[in-house]
Formats: C-alpha cells, structure tokens, sequence
C-alpha cells in the first residue's frame, strides 16, 4: 500500500517543521499531490477520537459569468443532492447519523465543503467527498429543487433584514470589476435564469480534483488515510486548469457615494468602505495592525472615540477581510438617535488622520501583536479550522504553512508601517461611502 | 480586526443542500409540487460500531469563601479561561419595576472599579489579547463573569477579572452613556422579525413569569439609577453559591491557589437564594399576529410549555425532538426538502430548574404562509398520533450518542455539561449513564411524550409578517390575536 501510494503522490511540501516565534504548539502536516492534481494536505492530532475533512475548490462568485450572479452558491446546494452513490440529502443525513456534523460554504473566492466525525467515520466522510467530486448526480429537477431554497435564504439573509440591501450596494458601488461587484448570494432573476447546462459545465470546469484541496486533521493514521484517499479519489480525471478570474481593480480617481432608502431600518447607518491590496501581499499585515489600532476591542479609538466619547454611533467598527484579490477595509457605523451621518462619518476620518499622523501608542501595537499570538494559540482547539485554514492557504497562496508563520508578518509590523498603509489606503478617493436611511419615520415610541 | 477560520466574506452565504420546486418568476408561492426528498441508496462505507466516549470529569475543590471549583485541564495550548457563574444574580431576580436590572449591572460592572476607569480596564486587557467579560440572562437566574487569556497573563487577568466583579464603581457619566446606547438597541430590535416572533411567543407561553423577557423595557432603562445597581450588585452577587468553572492550561491545585488569591476577599452574605416558581399552566391554544410592515417572509413559530431538567421524560423528549426538528429531521425534510417553502425548519426546548419551552420555527415566503403552516402543525400531530418508526428511532439515538465523540475537542462544552449536572442537581453519573438512557428510548415513550407535551390544546402559534397576506391563513385555525411591532394589541 505504502509502496502503491509513493509512487502516485508527488511530494509538494514534506513534513514540516517550523519554529514559530508566536505562542502554542507548531502545527505540523504533510502536503502532496495525487497524480490527477488533487492536493492532499494530512495533519495528525490525537488528542480528542474526531477527524475533520475539507474539501476547498478554487471556484468563487468571482468565477460567475454575467447575468449568472449567484451561481457559484447555487452550486453548492446541488453537491447535496446526490452522485453515483450517493442519494439525494443521503450525504447530510449519513453523517449527522453517524454524530458528525457538516455544511458547506461560498465565498468570493472559494467553495469550502467540510465533516466533523467520530474517528471511526473517516471512509464514510472521505467516500461522500469523492464521490461527489466524480460522478455529481446533475438535473434539472435537482437544480430546480434547489433554486427555491436558495431564493428563501436571500429573503431570510437579504430581502427580509434591515440594511440587507446595504451590504449589496456597498459592493456594487466600491468596485468596478465585476468579479467581487457583486454579491455571493445573487440576484432573484439570475437564480432563475441558471440552466442545467450551466450546471454541468460549472461542474467539469471547477470541481476537478486540480482544482481543489482536501484537507484533513484529527485522530488518524497517515498512511491508512492516503491509501483512503487514494481509493476515493485518485481514479477522478483531471480537467484543464480553469481559467482565474482577472481581479485587478483599476485604480479609483474620486470618491463614490450614494444615500439608499430601507424601509426596514429604524436607525441611519453608515458604510465605508476601500479597497485594499490582496492578502498575503506587502502590506496585508500592516493593514491587518491597521485595523486593530482603529476597531479591535473596547480599547480601540473608534470605539472610544466615536461611540463613547462623542456618542454618535451606537456601534461602529473597522475590519480588513481577507480576499484573494483587491479585499475591502470595511467601516460601519449605526447613527445613534437624533444624530447626523455627516457627523458620524466625520468623526470616523478624524481618528483615521490622527492615525496617519501619530503618534501610535505602543500597546495599540502590543496589541495587535499579542492578538495575532492568541489567535495562533486558539488554532490547535479545533480540527476544522486547521483543516479549513490549511487548505486555504495551500490554496491561495501555495503556503499551507502560513498556518505557522501568518503571526510572524504581524509580529513585524511597526507603527511607522501603520501609518504608512493608512496613508496609502485609506484615502478619499479610494472610498465608496453608502448612507442608509430610514424610509419611514420610526413609529413613535418604543415600548 | 482580522477575520480568521471559518468567516466568509462579504455576503454570508452558509448552506447545506437541497430545496423545493422553483418558483416561476415572479409569480412565486402557489402551491409547488411535492419535490422526492431524501433517498438513500445505502451504499456508503458506514462504520456501524458507534465510537463511545466516556467525558472526562472536571477536578472539584471549594473555595474557602463557599465557592465550588471545577477545573477541566487542557494543556493543548498557553491559555486560561475563568468563569465565574452567579446563581441568583441574572434578570429572572430582576425586580419587577425594573425589567433588565441585573443584565444594566452586568454591562456596566464592566465600565470603572473603584481603582480603574473603563478606558483602564480595555486598555490593559486588549494589550494582552485578554477579557474580562459579565453577562447576566434577562430571564436566566445566572450571571457570569468571565476572564480569559493566554496562560502567562493568567495573574493580570485575574486582578482585574476579581476588580470587576467586587468593586465596580458604576460611574454616572457610563450609566448615561449605556443608557442612551441601549435605548438605540431596543428600536433596532423591532426591526428583526425573529425578536418580534420570540417576544410574542414568550408571552403566550410564559405569560407573567420573568422567563417571558427578552429585552428590558425602554421604561426600566428611563427608571434606572446608580443606587438600584448599587443595591442589586451588593445583594445579589456573592459567593455563596457561585461556582468557578476553569479550563485550560493549568492544575486544579494552581487553579484554586490563584483563585483563593484573587478571589478570598469575597465574603459570604449568608442570605438565601431567592426562589424560582413555576409558570401557571397553559389554558388553552392561542394565535398571535405580529404586523411587520414590508416583511417578505412570514416568520412561524409554535410554542408551548416544556419540562425542567431534572424531569425523566427528557430523554425522551429529547429523542423525539431530534426526529421531529433535529439537523435534517421531519421539518426540514418536510417544509425543506420537499416543498421548498422555506431555508431552514426546526425545533428545540429548554429546560431548568423550572419548566421551559419548546419552539418549532421556520420562516417562509409569505405567499407560502397557509400551506406552510398546515404541515407544520401536521408534523407536530403525526408525533402524536402515530408511533415513530423503528429506523427513525435508531438513527435519531444513533446520531445523539455518537455526536458525544465531537464533545472531546472542547473542554468548555464537557466543562459546561458538568456545569448543567451541578446547578441542577443531577446524580453524579449522570454524564456517564446518558448514552444509555437515550438508548432506552422507545417509539412508545415518544408518542407518550408528543402527546403530554404537544398536543393541539397547548400549542401557542405566533406568525411575524405581512398582515394581508398572513391573517388569512391564522384565521381559517381560531381567533387571531393581532399586535404591532412595538407589541401592542392593535385590533
């Protein structure tokens, strides 16, 4: 077995020993390709009997062409509804049975598929993936069957929630490349619209064995997992590497804005948002610090600042999400009652020019150092979320390892970096500012 | 901050399979044909031994102040957790002038201590990556105080977490300021249908009880001063039935050194812990209407009273739950799977020292309103009315039992088991003879259940949404009892 397993397996990373500078044990794994261009990172960890599996295709809504938002979604529902041995929902109902637990999820940038199970469930979480990724059950009474469910969770999430409609227009409106313009959830008329044609094309172009990683840490034997491994899917084809979608932004000249109506909503809200440089490039961890020094905890200055000193907002924050391409520095804000937008949002680049022009204080530093070190020890309490950070960072960034080392780039990080990168980003013109507002008057009294 | 592990971008687009029949384009609800739903073709490679766990059991010591220590050691990684919980210090002692009194402590006992302002307090903890955090349920009979950190911060966070919950200062200017914040928090909550659908359907179930809270009052928030938090804070947060539940890198015999260090100053009161009471039974169905104007959705919820926890029809009760409103179970395959009415359906109950509730909830597109809440009420009466098949009984217990192994990754969940055990007095092998009791479960004992528990006189229906589209569909079942979104009867 082991001998049959060597010779298929081209070894990207071997077993990986690093020395971290931050807190909590390294985390080791081992990293390889089957022939058919499936990367298989494998983490053993025995300290509880559970095993988790990801299952990470490179395939996002930025891969959505025109008039089919929302698909890369919409495809996610169908890998529930059965392959070649595998029935419609027998997936999700096989594994609760059994005690675990599974979902799946889509982002931008990728579609994660994952299992927690009891030890012993590893065939079983294994089988289901690969056979999903060779042989999905694809018609049009599956599709149609999903459509419906995926439209009542755009009115749960979108349609039925104050500022659902926010959340759209701030990305419709801070780019101008249609890969992350708009949202992961889709329009109504495009859900309708998905053929099943669509269906299978998406399937063979994306869900290929090239164009994913499988990832799995917990209670297991590393050779006996190969040769699994090998057995569900080292017989899938390999398809030609799909296409990456262009993600460049081109750069912004002048600050976009708009006021939207919300007849939801009770209270104004504020969103900001500007671009900002791909992760893992030269100046994600600064902005990463960056974000810290602004928005994280009690401590921060908008917090301090805006909500409690100047009480404009009731709740306001600054986050850095993490994007394969050209991501966004998010600012929100809910206007406290009786108070201006304008005054809100003012507020906000007053503590962004205090930041640009210093001093930084050295445990706003310290903290965002020290936050990055927690973050690292937190990472061994759960098999899923190695398994899940694992696979993205191979996937992404070639660099599973940056489960090891992500804490180092923001143990670098100084306040001159700080004020550097709020300079360099968070301008006037590379800002989209939407203004939610009430539609109605806000029915008297609050009892 | 820097959104890490399993946070998707922008959009939150979480979901597991399956639907109903697609709607035509804008011309959605009607009546959809029955899609096939789950099949199993039974050809997985299934282990069909269940991986039985035993939990480790916490180490137990007390204070010499009354307080009972549980420390579950964790030694994977630098880092400390300290829980303080607080019998009768949450909002179901809350004073009935002052609905929300002990969660208003909670949240400033955190903003200044005698020695510290709260910018001092979230400056020392933030630059150590640590918190000290307190929360009090607005109808739980507990609060909590929480310190957590890396290990070598271990004795910072300790000071301040033992500052916070012995000294706080509750400064007039952090009392305005919450109240002004808190007051904005009250008007969004009404914008959220599934407050509006929780707030009516504690009423109907809960009636005068404080489990029937779910926020303060704008009243209570206008009423509060320093002196009740004073009052509240000196009365009801003592050690005399307190207990520290600890996890993480570090040994019962440190845990209890560093505790009786930051924590012996706190001195017994002595005083009793103030009763819990039973909610007056249920007399009667009842439908409730709540107006959302411009809602999409139809928000469903059927409700009725439950059991306490040390109640033996709890397993099964909890057997039959899972069956009926599990991760995958009858509503999600029924509503879900194959009529496609909704994203999600499911059902769950609580329980205490005194009786909770149980909630079956989905939210539809409103045109679906009528048929959804047809076959809603038709799972609940097919638990009743005919015994659970023995495929679904093994399954529902198979998943229940074996989910145990998924426990072991987390020290706090197991911790929190033993948490349950000793606030509700169960018997000290009660986690290891869980598993079994579930397996005792019968079809008999389910249908027994789902008869006491869920039948037709006690269900309490609550629907959130459009009142055109929505009334309809209540008024074919009863008399429909209609409210606005701030809770007032308007018909």
């Amino acid at each position: 077995m082991l001998r049959a397993i060597s010779r298929g397996l081209v070894p990207v990373l071997l077993a990986v020993v690093s020395v971290s500078a931050a807190d909590g044990p390294v985390i080791k794994f081992t990293d390889v390709k089957l022939k058919n261009g499936l990367r298989v990172i494998i983490s053993e960890d025995h300290s509880a009997p559970t095993v988790s599996v990801a299952v990470n295709y490179f395939v996002g809504s930025a891969d959505e062409k025109a008039r089919r938002t929302g698909f890369a979604h919409l495809f996610e529902h169908m890998m529930f509804k059965g392959s070649e041995n595998v029935g419609p929902g027998e997936h999700p109902a096989l594994i609760f049975t059994n005690g675990g637990s599974m979902n799946g999820t889509t982002n931008q940038d990728r579609t994660l598929y994952y299992e927690t199970v009891p030890a012993n469930q590893l065939e079983l979480a294994l089988f289901l993936e690969g056979d999903r990724m060779r042989s999905l059950d694809i018609n049009k009474a599956n599709l149609d069957n999903q459509r419906g469910a995926v439209q009542e969770e755009r009115r749960l999430r979108v349609d039925n929630q104050p500022y659902g409609q926010t959340f759209e227009k701030t990305g419709e409106q801070a780019y101008d490349n249609p890969a992350y313009k708009h949202s992961v959830i889709g329009s109504m008329d495009d859900l309708n619209a998905a053929s099943v044609d669509d269906v299978a094309t998406f399937f063979k172009t994306y869900y290929a064995p090239n164009n994913a990683v499988l990832s799995i840490v917990g209670d297991l034997d590393p050779k006996k997992t190969m040769a699994l491994v090998e057995k569900y899917f080292g017989a899938i084809a390999r398809q030609p590497d799909p296409k990456r979608p262009d993600l460049t932004e081109p750069p912004h000249t002048a600050e976009r804005r708009s006021t939207i109506d919300d007849p939801l909503a009770r209270l104004p809200r504020l969103d900001i948002a500007w671009i900002a440089p791909p992760s893992q490039t030269a100046d994600s961890a600064a902005i990463d610090v960056l974000s810290d020094v602004l928005s994280s905890g009690r401590s921060s200055r908008i917090n301090q600042v805006v909500v409690r000193e100047k009480q404009l907002a009731t709740g306001a924050a600054i986050f850095a999400a993490d994007a394969k391409g050209p991501g966004l520095i998010s600012a929100f804000a809910t206007v406290a009652p009786g108070k201006n937008p304008a005054d809100v949002e003012a507020a906000i680049y007053e503590e962004i020019e205090k930041v640009k022009n210093g001093p930084i204080a050295d445990w706003e530093i310290e903290k965002a150092h020290n936050s990055a070190r927690r973050a690292q020890a937190a990472q061994v309490t759960s098999t899923l979320q190695r398994a899940v950070q694992l696979g993205e960072y191979a996937m992404f960034y070639n660099n599973p390892n940056l489960i090891n080392t992500r804490t180092e780039q923001i143990l670098k990080v100084t306040a001159a970096d700080v004020q550097r990168v709020a300079k360099k980003y968070l301008t006037k013109e590379n800002r989209s500012v939407v203004t939610t507002m009430p539609k109605a008057a806000a029915p008297k009294g609050n009892q | 901050m820097k959104r890490q592990g399993l946070v998707v971008a922008f959009v939150v687009a979480l979901s597991i399979g399956a639907a109903g029949q697609q709607p035509p384009p804008g011309a959605q609800g009607g009546n959809p044909t029955k899609a096939e739903g789950t099949v199993l073709k039974n050809r997985a490679p299934v282990n069909k031994e269940v991986l039985r766990v035993t939990l480790p059991r916490p180490k137990e010591a007390d204070l010499s102040n009354g307080v009972h220590l549980l420390v579950m050691e964790d030694h994977r990684t630098p880092q400390i957790n300290f829980s303080m919980i607080i019998d009768g210090a949450g909002g179901y002692y809350d004073p009935a002038p002052l609905p929300g009194l002990a969660g208003f402590v909670a949240s400033l006992m955190r903003e200044g201590t005698a020695t510290k302002t709260s910018e001092q307090l979230s400056e020392q903890l933030d630059r150590l990556a640590a918190a000290v955090t307190v929360g009090a349920g607005i109808s739980s009979p507990f609060a909590n105080v929480n310190g957590n950190g890396l290990t070598t911060n271990l004795d910072t966070v300790l000071a301040l977490m033992a500052d916070v919950l012995m000294n706080p200062s509750f400064p007039q200017a952090e009392i305005d300021r919450y109240r002004t914040r808190t007051r904005a928090g009250l008007m969004q909550n009404r914008t959220q249908p599934a407050f509006l659908a929780q707030e009516r359907l504690n009423k109907v179930v809960f009636g005068d009880s404080p489990l029937a809270r779910v926020a303060p009052t704008p009243a209570a928030l206008d009423a509060l001063t320093r002196d009740a938090l004073v009052e509240f804070h000196k009365a009801h947060y003592v050690p005399d039935r307190a207990l520290l539940a600890v996890t993480g890198d570090i040994t019962l015999e440190q845990a209890k050194a560093k505790a009786e260090a930051a924590f012996g100053a706190w001195k017994k009161s002595g005083a009793p812990l103030p009763a819990q009471t039973e909610t007056a039974p249920l007399t009667g169905p009842s439908i409730s209407l709540v107006v959302r104007p411009n809602s999409v959705q139809t928000s469903l919820r059927i409700g009725t009273l439950s059991i306490d926890r040390k109640d033996p029809d709890f397993f099964p009760l909890t057997v039959g739950n899972r069956i009926l409103g599990g991760p995958f179970g009858r509503l999600f395959e029924h509503l879900r799977e194959q009529k496609g009415y909704t994203y999600g359906a499911n059902s769950g109950f609580t329980s205490s020292r005194v009786k909770g509730s149980w909630t079956a909830s989905t939210d539809v597109r409103s045109e679906v309103t009528d048929p959804a809440l047809t076959d809603l009420i038709d799972e609940i009466r097919q638990m009743r009315d005919v015994p659970v098949p023995e495929k679904d009984l093994t399954n529902a217990k198979k998943a229940i039992v074996g989910s145990f192994a998924l426990l072991l990754e987390s020290p706090n969940a197991i911790l929190q088991n033993y948490v349950d055990r000793y606030f509700y007095g169960l018997p000290a092998d009660y986690w290891d003879t869980y598993a079994a009791k579930i397996e005792a479960v019968t079809a008999d004992d389910i249908q027994r259940v789902a008869k006491k528990y869920w039948g037709a006189d006690r269900l309490q229906i609550v629907a959130v949404g459009d009142l055109a589209k929505v009334e309809p569909a209540l008024k074919k079942l009863g008399a429909v009892k209609v409210y606005d979104a701030e809770g007032k009867p308007i018909q």
